[in-house]
């Protein structure tokens, strides 16, 4: 098997991994049965600086990857910050996220559709 | 889609702190915006593509030495990807009517379909015997088919999660917007993938 072969196989194997967590992970998460509609109303997400974050993160992964040395799969000084400051813009999302889906659902968010 | 289609509301009834929503619900709006902004982003991988392919002398346009396209297979794997669209339609129609067993069926089988052509496009990929490195046309080639297959993974992630609520009894007639919205990104992978399978294989 040539190394394209095996990484595409490797490649394979990493999709089917990542559906089946998926799956597992959806297959668990809320209630059984419908959903509760959501609030009527617009939702807007709160401010959030995260997105500049994230924007950063895959300029110094994109950065990583173009600017290395040849026997280099990427810059270590560059990439390691851009995958570090992903994870944790991407966890710093989803944590928010949930934060305002909980007020959404306590009813601490009072939209009345027209202050936005 | 219009305000007339509304029932009218009671005079008797207080009036609603918030409006009720009418037309087009919010997800499926956004996932046509998202879905607009997808046909730009291939619209420029397009671009790069016949720029690259304008740029060398006529009838030189073909894979690096060595090299060469599959076309029985990506015909094959265009074949499962056209009939996963109408298994997710028919999923979307029968959950329309209510019918959650038909759902699980047909958007399993949908999932299946995905994720067969995915690994029918990594069997390509191994057998084509040029890298992405490869002049031009192995650079376009791959990204362009390479992007086309990350979004069909992403709409394999989406099904997955459609299979999962399905199978938790999320969905109902009345209460399945998330099923519509993966439907329509499914159906526009599909539309990307026939501009694809014909620009690279039959534009020669």
């Amino acid at each position: 098997m040539t190394d394209a072969a095996f990484g595409f196989l490797l490649l394979g194997i990493a999709m089917l991994v990542v559906l089946g967590i998926v799956f597992a992970i959806a297959s668990r998460g809320g209630p059984r049965g419908e959903h509760p509609k959501p609030p009527a109303g617009v939702h807007m997400p709160n401010p959030s600086f995260l997105p500049v974050v994230f924007s950063v993160a895959a300029t110094l992964i994109g950065a990583g990857l173009a600017f290395r040395r040849e026997e280099e799969l990427a810059n270590p000084f560059l990439m390691i910050p851009g995958l570090v400051l992903l994870v944790l813009a991407a966890i710093g999302w989803v944590r928010a996220a949930n934060h305002e889906w909980r007020e959404v659902e306590h009813g601490a968010h009072h939209d009345d559709g027209a202050s936005h | 889609m219009s305000a007339q289609s509304m029932p009218a509301r009671p005079a008797e009834q207080p009036h609603p702190k918030v409006p009720h929503q009418q037309g087009m619900p919010t997800a499926l709006v956004g996932m046509l915006l998202f879905i607009a902004s997808e046909v730009m982003f291939f619209g420029g991988l397009f671009a790069t593509y016949f720029n690259a392919r304008a740029a060398v002398p006529a009838g030189t346009w073909e894979p690096p030495p060595g090299g060469h396209l599959d076309l029985p297979l990506a015909a094959v794997l265009t074949v499962i990807l056209v009939a996963s669209s109408f298994t997710m339609q028919f999923g979307v129609w029968a959950i329309r009517r209510g019918d959650t067993g038909k759902l699980k069926l047909w958007t399993g089988i949908t999932l299946a379909l995905g994720v067969l052509f995915l690994i029918g496009q990594l069997y390509d990929y191994s057998m084509l015997g040029f890298g992405i490195a490869d002049g031009p046309f192995g650079t376009t080639f791959y990204t362009l088919t390479g992007f086309h297959g990350a979004h069909v993974f992403g709409g394999a992630v989406g099904l997955a999660i459609i299979l999962a609520r399905a199978m938790r009894g999320q969905f109902s007639a009345r209460n399945h917007v998330a099923v519509e919205a993966v439907s329509m990104y499914w159906h526009f992978v599909d539309v990307v993938w026939i501009a694809v399978f014909t620009t690279i294989y039959f534009l020669r």
